[in-house]
């Protein structure tokens, strides 16, 4: 377990990972026991089965023609089940848009997840998730508004709250990742950053990207405490981002996390990344699987699987299908409505335009 | 029931995929999320799953055939319902009006957006604001000094004056409107009885098709990039006209017969051959000239569909029946929309024979980067002056716009006046017939 102490060992500046299981799911020290009960690993095991089917289901909508660009979570899901379960409800989720699992367990329905890719913007109200940003699609952009969310909540002085906000690795490219990290920095602001290092922006791979030893060393430049992480080791990305809640939320401010991870499938429905790395790296990422790992743990601790696979997979299948068809049936949207979630009372020039539109499809549809 | 899956648009605005495996045939059972055929496309090669359960009718198309977006794929019997009774289409998902595809590097990483139907779309201006509701005096409205005087001179409230402004500022359009408003009002008031409303649409809306897109991007293209610079003639053709006259009764034996095209393809081609630097092109990258040793001339054709411009290739190799026999091809091809790339490609000049419509001189757009285009306007009698007398004389105006930045008002008077001695004395053409001739 990550302490004030033992944090020390893994230090980004000497390129340390923090990794508690092997590929295979064996703990890599006899003596580690996680923190979570048998029946909560299982409930874990179950929430990854669960984002993993309806990840691949929604690839699966849109090759049918049913829902638009849509970017996989595959292969990086560990990291979302473990922020979903370090998250609270009075947390803030501030997302990419490759964080599937954390949104479902802060409340966000898939119903809601498919109308969002199908277009809607009533995708990006969460019924049930008050405190869900909605994607903010330039790369990075989200960051500032978690660091302004950190910094309101220590100017409200709201207690036991913090910000979980995620970007990827090509994220830290873009100039909104270093001002956000210097204001959360010096505001000490309760944010936590996770950059989701799949090691591909699209298709530039991350020796391409930055010369830095590591992705977390640019938080230490900007006097963040950070930590490179396993992102396919659930119990290590538990641990890490419990260790980083707890400091947000005790006064010492922001923490970034890099965790190193693989996306097994496309940067999007509309890439082949087949054409920018090879059939081995994927070989070699496919064993470390972060379903497979959490598996062999269970396995290894002798704890059994809550149902056959296949079964649960069969019964999540139904329960998603449910779900997408919510979307399928839900009203259209107005055209019209891209005018409305910007102002809470629309500028002239904006209801000019509103009206000119109207008047030029042939009234409100 | 029978249900028909058209192949989807996966990529973010494809046009067409490839067959590159069927995993189904005719009489199989499938599960809703099963796949049906491997697609190749632009964007990505990945299968295609099945949005329904039930029995494959019909595919279509076999290994290595294009599928347009939008085709149907399979036709699937769905389960409970027999036989066709039924025919359901896979867009019967709620589909948005259409999308637009948006370039991946800059805000379609993960999404497309939406837009407006096809055809609808803002106007830039203030046209087409709707009705303004009755004019409400506001304490003080947003106006210029400037607005506010002239809103004085036409003696009208500027509070009255709804704005169209940015955040509702009274422009001086406003006020002039207003102020006419106002005078119409006046003028009709005697007369007792409300003119109806008239509710016709104030504008119609109409895709652009994939030709009127070209001629709007190459012309704005050469008017931005090309220095224009135009000339105008007219030249007497008695002696043309007669010579035309004189071969055409000869040709309506071989069932040929020339317009005046090809004497000024000829003409052109021939003074083309004395002045280069007309037909070249500006290399500015390179800070060089392109001089083009082949004389192909562009013929500016007015199509159904819009302007095509195809090509006479080796035009100062050729005879005038050549010229004729290639123009008519090209006029049928056009006429049909037969014309391929081949033949509208390589043009190293262009002419315009607007006058064949009507007009007299006009203002060429350049085939930009050509240097140069030759305009003919309508063959018309005008009373001229000869050996002191009024005669009558048959005048062909000329209008001809060049790209002064290559090329200067000298050399381009001494290529017309060379154009125009030929067609003023058709048989100076003859003496050079076949040589290398520089006058």
């Amino acid at each position: 377990m990550l302490n004030t102490k033992t944090i020390d060992k893994y230090s980004p500046l000497a390129d340390k990972l923090y990794q508690l299981i092997d590929d295979s799911g064996h703990p890599l020290n006899k003596n580690w026991k996680p923190e979570l009960s048998p029946e909560a690993i299982q409930q874990a095991y179950k929430d990854l089965l669960f984002a993993r089917t309806a990840d691949l289901m929604a690839v699966s909508y849109q090759r049918q023609g049913r829902m638009y660009t849509y970017p996989p979570n595959l292969g990086q899901e560990a990291i979302h089940i473990a922020a979903g379960l370090q998250i609270k409800e009075q947390d803030w989720l501030v997302p990419a848009f490759r964080e599937l699992g954390t949104w479902l367990a802060k409340g966000v329905s898939l119903k809601e997840v498919f109308l969002y890719f199908k277009g809607h913007e009533d995708g990006s109200r969460f019924e049930n998730a008050p405190r869900v940003l909605p994607v903010s699609v330039p790369i990075s952009s989200q960051l500032l508004h978690a660091s302004g969310l950190g910094y309101s909540i220590k100017y409200q002085n709201e207690k036991d709250t913090a910000v979980f906000a995620f970007v990827g690795d090509g994220g830290t490219s873009e100039g909104d990742f270093h001002e956000a990290l210097n204001f959360a920095a010096v505001w000490e602001a309760p944010v936590i950053f996770v950059i989701q290092n799949n090691q591909f922006a699209i298709s530039v791979p991350i020796e391409m990207q930055t010369k830095s030893l590591n992705l977390a060393v640019k938080g230490i430049a900007y006097g963040i405490p950070s930590l490179k992480v396993d992102g396919n080791d659930f119990f290590a990305i538990y641990d890490a981002l419990r260790y980083a809640r707890e400091q947000a939320v005790s006064g010492k401010g922001a923490f970034l996390i890099e965790a190193l991870t693989f996306r097994a499938g496309a940067h999007t429905t509309s890439d082949d990344p087949s054409k920018y790395r090879s059939a081995e790296l994927e070989e070699a990422w496919a064993l470390k699987d972060p379903l497979k790992r959490l598996k062999g743990y269970m396995e290894y601790a002798g704890f059994p699987l809550p149902a056959p696979e296949d079964e649960l997979i069969a019964s999540f299948k139904k329960l998603i299908d449910k779900e997408f068809e919510a979307a399928e049936n839900y009203p259209q949207y107005r055209l019209d409505d891209v005018f409305d979630y910007m102002y809470a009372e629309l500028p002239d020039e904006l209801k000019r335009q509103k009206q000119n539109l109207i008047n030029a499809i042939g009234g409100v549809k | 029931m029978r249900y028909i899956f058209k192949f989807p648009d996966i990529g973010e605005g494809l046009e067409e995929g490839k067959i590159i495996e069927w995993y189904v045939q005719k009489g199989q059972a499938i599960a809703s999320g099963d796949p049906l055929v491997k697609m190749e496309t632009d964007k990505v090669v990945t299968d295609i799953p099945s949005p329904k359960a039930g029995v494959i009718a019909i595919t279509y198309g076999g290994i290595g055939d294009i599928v347009k977006v939008g085709s149907p794929l399979v036709e699937i019997d769905i389960e409970g319902v027999d036989g066709v009774a039924a025919q359901v289409v896979a867009a019967e998902v709620p589909a948005p009006p259409s999308t637009e595809a948006v370039d991946e590097k800059g805000f379609g990483v993960v999404g497309t957006i939406e837009v407006a139907g096809d055809g609808a779309y803002l106007p830039a201006g203030d046209e087409g604001i709707s009705a303004a509701p009755a004019p409400t005096p506001r304490k003080k409205a947003l106006a210029t000094p400037v607005a506010r005087a002239m809103a004085k001179d036409y003696g009208v409230d500027i509070n009255l004056i709804p704005g169209s402004g940015p955040a509702g500022r009274v422009m001086k359009r406003d006020i002039e409107r207003h102020a006419d408003s106002v005078r119409l009002k006046e003028a009709a008031a005697p007369v007792a009885h409300e003119v109806p409303a008239d509710t016709r649409d104030d504008y119609r809306y109409e895709a652009l098709s994939t030709i009127r897109k070209t001629i709007a991007k190459n012309m704005l293209r050469s008017k931005q990039n090309a220095a224009h610079m135009s000339v105008m003639d007219e030249v007497e053709v008695s002696e043309l006209v007669a010579a035309r006259t004189r071969l055409n009764a000869v040709l309506a034996k071989e069932d040929i017969r020339l317009s005046y095209l090809p004497f000024i393809i000829k003409a052109v081609a021939r003074a083309l051959k004395n002045h280069p630097v007309l037909n070249a092109e500006l290399d500015l990258d390179n800070e060089r000239i392109i001089y083009k040793n082949r004389i192909n001339l562009g013929i500016a054709m007015d199509a159904e569909d819009g302007l095509v411009v195809p090509v006479i290739r080796d035009a100062d190799t050729k005879s005038l029946v050549q010229i004729a026999q290639e123009l008519k091809s090209l006029i049928d091809k056009a006429q049909t929309r037969q014309l391929s790339l081949s033949d509208l490609k390589g043009g190293t000049f262009s002419i315009t024979s607007f006058g064949s419509i009507g007009g007299y001189f006009a203002v060429p757009v350049i085939n930009y980067p050509q240097v140069g285009i030759f305009g003919i306007g309508r063959l018309t009698e005008k009373p001229i002056v000869k050996d002191k007398q009024i005669v009558i004389g048959q005048m062909l105006p000329i209008s001809m716009s060049v790209d002064h930045r290559i090329v200067d008002g000298g050399e381009v008077t001494r290529f017309l006046n060379e154009v125009l001695s030929y067609l003023k004395d058709p048989l100076l053409l003859l003496a050079f017939e076949g040589v290398n001739h520089e006058l």
